[in-house]
């Protein structure tokens, strides 16, 4: 038989249109997708021993007691802790996800780190006399914070610097049976998620706010008003000027201010929220006793407001971001620095915050990879003292903030945490709560050592409720809303609450879906004239930004809801007004 | 030719076939010792399945012969009396980047084990093995009459379909 090149052309293409009619291609193209699945470095489940570890959640001050379930030492699912007196086994969304908080791509894993200690120390010895070394500390009251505190104390110019928060007042929810809230979000990450579901069915909750948030969807009554007019309503009910003024202000008629009023004389204890403002009519907003401290941190600095310091003052900065807080617009905080080469010495496990300002940026390790004390909840009427007991081992490389601070104030610090602890057992007063088995016993039935162990095992101490009715105060501050910026700014600013850091998965779920304003963007009414998604530019007097608009329908026209992102809060001062153009 | 090759030489080329290393019986376990799949593939104490049982379970009853066989003298010598786990080969095993509850399928849904695994429980052999040499899975899970069938997310989902349970990705790939 002769072979030529047409019969092998014809014996090839007949074969390679034969060969389609077999299950070979097909089943090779999925063989081949299932083999791509398990090729190298595509990640998998950790396999072995299942076992249950405990821990808090140090993502915000809720501090929720945590069950992970650990497969060797890689916890693959977080819960709450049922039958705890505090969180009442809930966990929120954030803390439901918080161990995959350590992937976050973003995440800074690597720093100048003895570049930034000779920087600091090259400051503080170029501080004259009217120069100023501030730490800031945007969550107050932790151990770290003591740290702090004492290494400020330890320098000629030291200042602790601190968002301002009374630790030493709390609110209990149960007392009250109406619950007003000028635009705090009573029922989305304000309080202690458990303890806050547990105390609802005991009070009114009546939300004064001007957009349809989340907590105002849920509320018993919600007052639409005008941005900005909240104070004036807080002082129309106070008594402190006329119903008719309040409406105007607010957009409210009299008689609904006065059925108001009416409704918080009839359904007392009442107790009021805001974010310039606690008070309630009876025993609602009690005193806190501070968690016991060693008597020998005493000496350290007291808490100071940024106010306070003189501006063009501060030489060295150092601001330690690694747990989530208070939020100073960087504004505020800029004009405090000195004007020639100031030192800002940043601790932070992303560049989104204070970063962006920094001369250097040092990693830190995150929940669940450090061990820290997490101060009490808002709503906890007790002190507490609790560990985020860390589950996974931080990366090399990471700083901790406070022996940072420590050294560069010649500082000598041991184990912070186990002094705090041992100086909490030295009191011998409240109770040791442990997860694993959900009982509570008297702390002074506890050695030293097992209250340590319990407290790292998964563990709270519970202080005694102090109970007494705190003196704090309506209080009302004036808008900041200059006249002329209306006709250049058409749009009053309402700023949603800042949002915890999430996982990676969780953040790509709220910000695709829209369930939440994600960071960098803006709402709008519909009738704005901008497009879902558009690209646009906010502006304010403080600077601009770019930004993505969402449309909402709860979103009233003339007002614009920022995220609570640091770029968009930076530019937000209280009342700021802005307008938002097409780019 | 291609027909031919495509037809029958493909799967011979692509599946190599691997024996289980005990010829197990379900049916002698089922009939004569009354064991029930729960016995042996049961359910820890924190609801999740245990899966393959170690060789401590067969060793309740099995420290000494159970019979005369050589195949059980065998188990008893190779695995039993030196505490050694049988490297059983799962027909079912899943993806590392799929979640499977066997509690939420038997026990929530109520499911029985015949659904997914044919007639397992009341065969008198494992059959051989048999491993896709590219995807590195079992050709067959469902032991059930007809053309051998793995399974694919298709599979999943069409169950799901057609008792019009909603589903996510995260149900699974979590």
């Amino acid at each position: 038989m002769k072979t030529n090149r047409r019969e092998i052309l014809m014996f090839a293409g007949g074969s390679a249109v034969g060969v389609l009619f077999t299950p070979a291609p097909w089943r090779l193209i999925t063989d081949t997708a299932l083999w791509s699945e398990n090729w190298p470095g595509i990640p998998a489940p950790a396999r072995g021993e299942i076992r249950a570890r405990f821990t808090n959640c140090s993502l915000c001050t809720a501090g929720c007691a945590v069950r992970a379930r650990c497969v060797g030492d890689q916890p693959v699912q977080l819960s709450g802790v049922s039958g705890h007196p505090l969180s009442h086994g809930a966990l929120c969304p954030f803390g439901i996800v918080g161990h995959q908080l350590p992937y976050l791509p973003a995440r800074v894993k690597e720093g100048p780190v003895k570049e930034a200690a000779a920087a600091v120390a090259d400051g503080i010895a170029k501080c004259g006399l009217t120069e100023y070394v501030a730490m800031l500390d945007p969550r107050p009251a932790r151990t770290a914070s003591w740290t702090y505190r004492r290494a400020m104390a330890a320098l000629k110019n030291g200042r602790y610097v601190a968002p301002s928060s009374d630790t030493s007042i709390a609110v209990d929810l149960s007392k009250a049976r109406t619950v007003l809230s000028f635009g705090v979000p009573v029922l989305d990450g304000w309080g202690t998620p458990g303890n806050v579901n547990v105390a609802r069915a005991g009070f009114r909750l009546i939300q004064v706010e001007p957009v349809e948030s989340r907590t105002a969807s849920m509320a018993d009554r919600w007052l639409r008003v005008r941005p900005g007019s909240e104070d004036a309503l807080a002082q129309a009910l106070a008594g402190q000027i006329s119903h008719a003024a309040a409406a105007d202000a607010a957009g409210l008629t009299v008689p609904e201010i006065a059925a108001l009023a009416q409704e918080l004389e009839q359904n007392g204890p009442v107790l009021v929220l805001g974010s310039s403002r606690l008070a309630s009519t009876a025993g609602a907003v009690v005193a806190r006793r501070e968690t016991p401290a060693p008597e020998e941190w005493k000496k350290a600095a007291p808490a100071a407001d940024l106010a306070s310091l003189p501006d063009r003052s501060v030489r060295v900065l150092l601001i330690d971001e690694s747990a989530p807080g208070g939020y100073l617009p960087w504004n505020a905080i800029e004009k405090k620095l000195v004007a020639d080469n100031p030192v800002v010495v940043v601790f932070a496990c992303s560049r989104e915050g204070y970063a962006r300002h920094a001369n250097y940026v040092l990693p830190v390790g995150v929940y669940p990879e450090v061990a820290e004390d997490i101060p009490p909840a808002i709503d906890s009427v007790a002190a507490t003292f609790r560990i985020a007991a860390p589950l996974v081992s931080a990366p090399a490389g990471m700083v901790r903030p406070e022996a940072f601070v420590a050294a560069a104030a010649g500082l000598a610090i041991g184990d912070t945490l186990r002094e705090r602890a041992d100086a909490i057992h030295k009191a011998g007063r409240g109770t040791l709560f442990t997860y694993a088995d959900a009982k509570s016993q008297a702390l002074k039935d506890v050695s030293a050592d097992n209250f340590w162990k319990a407290l790292n095992a998964g563990g709270c101490w519970i202080d005694e409720p102090d109970s007494k009715p705190s003196a704090a105060r309506l209080t009302t501050v004036a808008s900041e809303t200059r006249p002329a910026e209306e006709s250049e700014l058409p749009l009053a600013v309402v700023l949603t609450h800042e949002l915890t850091p999430g996982s990676p998965l969780l953040s790509k779920v709220y910000r695709e879906s829209n369930l939440r304003l994600a960071p960098g963007r803006v709402a709008l009414n519909p009738s704005c004239g901008l497009d879902e998604d558009a690209l646009a530019v906010f502006e304010t007097l403080l600077g601009k930004c770019r930004v993505g608009v969402t449309l909402d329908a709860a979103i009233p026209p003339g007002v614009v809801q920022v995220s609570g992102s640091p770029a968009l809060m930076d530019l937000c001062a209280a009342g700021a007004r802005a307008k938002v153009v097409r780019v | 030719m291609a027909l031919g090759a495509g037809w029958l030489a493909f799967p011979r080329v692509l599946y190599r076939s691997r024996p289980e290393p005990v010829n197990f019986s379900h049916k002698i376990h089922a009939d004569k010792a009354g064991a029930k799949c729960e016995d042996c593939h049961s359910f820890r104490d924190d609801g999740t399945f245990a899966g393959m049982p170690a060789i401590d379970k067969c060793a309740v009853c099995h420290a000494a012969p159970m019979g005369t066989t050589a195949a059980e003298k065998n188990f008893i010598d190779d695995y039993v009396t030196p505490n050694r786990e049988p490297q059983w080969a799962a027909y079912a095993r899943q993806p590392e980047n799929v979640s499977f509850s066997h509690a939420a399928h038997v026990k929530r849904a109520k499911m029985a084990c015949e659904t997914c695994h044919g007639n397992t429980g009341t065969s008198d052999n494992l059959r051989p093995y048999q491993i896709d040499r590219i995807s590195g899975y079992s050709r067959d899970i469902w032991k059930t009459p007809g053309t051998p069938h793995g399974m694919k997310m298709a599979d999943c989902v069409s169950c799901h379909r057609q008792k019009g349970l909603e589903h996510s990705c995260l149900d699974c790939h979590k």
